[in-house]
């Protein structure tokens, strides 16, 4: 037996589907966190049902990914029952979406959720009024508190007749569905041939596909010699008796009881309104940013410390008397863990719990709004301001959340931009170690400077050349509410855990080779042939490349290492200003750490880390060397 | 002001002369439902009035003002069929009996707006052709009464009237948001820097980038 969740953003099917299956979810108060699908089971007494969560989408039509996921899905595994998740508020918008699942066929449950908030905004719903006009059954739920659930479980397992309801479209269009339907053959179809018909004139990709040249010519002729005729497509004349049915039935079934409670809205126009939104935002970016540089670093200075402390004799004891490369192993070991706690816990663990706050409240939502004329400039749209910001923490959770973005290519572009031009909390850590220390604050500032110039215009050099058009931004402002205790810490800890499973056995597998090679001696054979690239292009110590090397695996190790190498952590001994400006601007801008690498993998595919790798190496020392000529001058 | 049954018989005329020649008694008197003596006595009423000439074997033709009153409500009686086929979904044959009564009770301004709102369609729902309105100005001109949606300013609500896109995933994408034909938008806020415009459908609020609402041609309500 296996259900379906579908429904619009936004009502709650994540979370829904983390209450059937206990399995968590991230759910975001923002659209479109689920482009993959979920998939869970769900118990009732002794049977095991499979669930899958369908991304939201508004329409079935295939026409944007998310509606091309649902409706994939729709098709190949053909689910026993399909659970409309609505928003009970506003139930006329998921009515339309019912509408079509109805029409393909498909036995549906809809689970009425939020329904608490229909009793709050003084509403009434007619359920069985509901269930008749639908012909099928609903379940008011309410998803966060757990309401209904089992009742919505034991409806969707239950055998129903499937339901007749049908939306009417004008007398037009239904003559041309008819003329299609007839030129449809019956067992080709997992689905009723009107809905084929409906499918093919609303440009569903797949379904055309499959229906052939014949047919699909046929129908756009039918449809053009509509929309010359009511000079307005057919698609706008299906959709708009959808929208047309579900709110005479929206309004033949919820009635007001109670008069209706003044929207609580004031703060959420101040976060709209550009004269208060904008201070606003700045506010929470700083707020952002300030805890995790001061915050993440006091965290991170007292686990490091502590640990060192703790670990540091245990590991020496093991490595007394060892070969050179089971020191390195345990050495590796040590630094991984170190690693962890150094990023993880102080940085990553912080931002997300700060990020889920401000995605659970809604407010992300509208910082994308209020942005995205500027992000459109450079090829991007306003969704692209959460990955960035993310980047200045930690690039890892960066481009694992440049997934909410539209297309393929824009997530490529933004992951081209936060590798290369957004400096992590490591890299600033260099850069302020560096030449904020040595040079003076002028420099630092100058280094940040360069970065934002560059992400500017590497992103409009990327958005010409890859000649793409940004997504343009349209989704819905839910109100702002408060964030629920229990979901920050299950997302944040669900989040970690992915981070973790990724991140930790490449560093854990990176440190250990890394480590080998310098107990070996090995890493010593680098310098020398580097030598007239370090110093030649880039006026650098040559013994600086170890830095470099040891920076893909940690970035602030690199900072450590430039110590270590020199035997002297006053810098200035071993490097001019000059030089400190080149290594930090270098490592700003150098390729991404393991962990990072490690994602772009999982992301974009070997092809698109080295891409991404390749462009960040050269970039950096493009850069590089071009400040050393400067400088020389 | 010309009576109902005037107007239903100049309409029945037109109908039967609109691709010329001249629209036989019998003909007439099938259209109304009516006998054909009782036509041929109208007819010579109406011939009297100088609405309609009328050549005896031959038929009866429309003289230059019945044929003005006949067209308005030729007019009116294809564009009520197109909105009750098209906007309310009535059958096509109980669309134009219900027309045929309510043609003769609409106002010249609600005439007008019904043309507008279904963004002056061309034809009725049996293929024949809407006259022309007698108004100055062309279709072309009048169809840019309707405003993009970044043309109309913060805290005004507007109707969709129609969509203007190439694109059939956009088109799609912003019709399946609830953005159809006849729905009520009010404008909330617009953000700076050619940033997006915030709109509230039925208490749904949808941030909606510039271009992408563009497609949309909306008429502010007054």
């Amino acid at each position: 037996m296996e259900i379906a969740l579908a429904g619009n953003p936004n009502v709650g099917k994540s979370v829904m589907f983390g209450k059937l299956t206990g399995i968590g979810v991230i759910s975001a108060n923002y659209p479109g966190t689920t482009v993959e699908f979920q998939k869970g089971e769900a118990k009732l007494g002794d049977m095991i049902i499979d669930v899958i969560d369908l991304p939201g989408t508004y329409s079935l039509s295939g026409n944007t990914d998310e509606e091309r996921v649902t409706t994939d899905l729709l098709f190949s595994r053909t689910p026993d029952t399909v659970i409309l998740v609505a928003d009970a508020s506003r139930l006329e918008r998921s009515l339309v979406l019912l509408f079509e699942l109805l029409e393909s066929g498909y036995s549906v449950v809809v689970a009425l959720n939020m329904y608490d908030l229909v009793k709050k905004t003084g509403l009434k719903i007619d359920v069985a009024g509901l269930e008749e006009r639908l012909m099928t059954s609903a379940v008011p739920t309410v998803a966060v508190r757990e309401d209904g659930i089992d009742a919505l479980l034991r409806e969707a397992v239950r055998l129903r007749p499937k339901s007749g309801f049908r939306v009417k479209y004008d007398s037009h269009t239904e003559e041309i569905i008819s003329e299609l339907v007839t030129m449809l053959d019956e067992p080709d179809w997992p689905f009723p041939l009107r809905a084929v018909a409906i499918r093919i004139l609303m440009g569903d990709g797949r379904v055309r596909k499959q229906a052939g040249g014949r047919i699909t010519e046929r129908a756009d002729a039918l449809a053009e010699d509509f929309e010359g005729q009511h000079k307005e497509s057919i698609q706008a004349h299906i959709q708009r008796d959808r929208f047309g049915e579900a709110g005479r039935i929206a309004e033949e079934v919820v009635s007001r009881i109670a008069p209706a409670e003044k929207r609580r809205s004031s703060l959420s126009d101040l976060t709209l309104r550009p004269s208060t939104g904008i201070p606003i935002l700045l506010a929470v970016l700083a707020a952002v940013f300030l805890t995790l540089v001061f915050g993440g670093g006091m965290i991170e200075e007292v686990l490091v410390d502590s640990y060192e402390s703790v670990a540091r004799g245990a590991f020496d004891n093991l490595k007394d008397g060892e070969s050179p490369a089971v020191q390195g192993v345990l050495d590796g070991v040590y630094l991984s863990i170190e690693a962890m706690l150094a990023i993880v816990v102080p940085y990553i663990l912080v931002f997300y719990l700060m990020l889920s706050v401000l995605e659970d409240t809604g407010y992300l939502v509208r910082v994308v709004s209020l942005l995205d004329g500027i992000m459109h400039r450079i090829g991007l749209h306003g969704r692209a301001i959460i990955p960035m910001v993310v980047g200045y923490g930690c690039n890892v959770p960066a481009i694992l959340a440049t997934r909410a973005m539209g297309s393929k290519r824009e997530r490529v572009i933004l992951a081209v931009l936060i590798t290369v031009a957004v400096p992590c909390s490591a890299q600033t850590a260099i850069i302020i170690g560096t030449v904020g220390n040595y040079a003076g604050a002028q420099w630092a500032l100058l280094i940040f400077a360069i970065m934002m110039a560059l992400l500017a215009i590497l992103g409009f050099v990327l958005h010409r050349t890859m000649k793409l058009e940004p997504s343009q931004l349209m989704l819905e402002i839910p109100e702002l509410r408060w964030p629920t205790l229990r979901q920050t810490i299950g997302k944040t800890g669900l989040r970690i855990g992915e981070f973790l499973t990724i991140a930790f056995p490449l560093l854990l597998a990176g440190s250990i080779i890394l480590e080998i090679l310098m107990a070996e001696g090995m890493l010593q054979k680098l310098v020398d042939p580097a030598e007239p690239f370090m110093t030649g292009v880039l006026g650098l110590p040559a013994i600086t490349i170890v830095a470099l090397v040891f920076g893909i695996l940690r970035k602030e190790m690199a900072l450590q290492m430039l110590m270590v190498l020199f035997g002297t952590s006053n810098l200035a001994l071993a490097m001019t200003s000059h030089q400190m400006f080149v290594f930090a601007l270098v490592m700003a801008i150098f390729m991404p750490c393991l962990a990072a690498l490690a994602v772009l993998i999982k992301e974009f595919g070997v092809k698109g880390m080295i891409g991404i790798t390749a462009a960040s190496v050269l970039l950096a020392i493009a850069f590089g060397a071009t400040a050393n000529l400067i400088l020389g001058l | 002001m010309v009576s109902e049954i005037t107007e239903q018989y100049l309409k029945i005329i037109y109908n039967l002369t609109e691709d010329g020649g001249a629209a036989k008694t019998t003909d007439i008197a099938n259209a109304l439902g009516v006998t054909p003596a009782s036509v041929t006595q109208m007819i010579q009423k109406l011939a009297k009035q100088g609405y309609v000439s009328h050549e005896p074997y031959h038929g009866s033709a429309l003289r230059a003002r019945g044929k003005r009153i006949a067209k308005k409500i030729a007019r009116k009686h294809r564009l009520l069929e197109r909105f009750l086929s098209d906007m309310v979904g009535i059958e096509t044959e109980a669309g134009h009996d219900q027309a045929c009564r309510m043609e003769h009770g609409l106002s010249t301004e609600a005439e007008e707006a019904l043309c507008k709102m279904m963004n002056h369609p061309s034809t009725c729902p049996h293929g024949k052709r809407i006259p022309k309105c007698e108004r100055a100005v062309s279709c072309e001109e009048c169809a840019n009464v309707a405003l993009k949606l970044s043309e109309i300013e913060e805290g005004r609500t507007a109707t969709v009237s129609h969509l203007v896109s190439m694109n059939k995933e956009e088109l799609c994408r912003i019709l399946a948001m609830g953005f159809v034909p006849g729905v009520r938008v009010a404008i909330e806020k617009r953000l700076p820097l050619g940033g997006p415009i915030i709109v509230n459908i039925k208490g749904t609020r949808i941030a909606i980038a510039r271009a992408m609402g563009d497609v949309l041609r909306m008429v502010e309500d007054t």
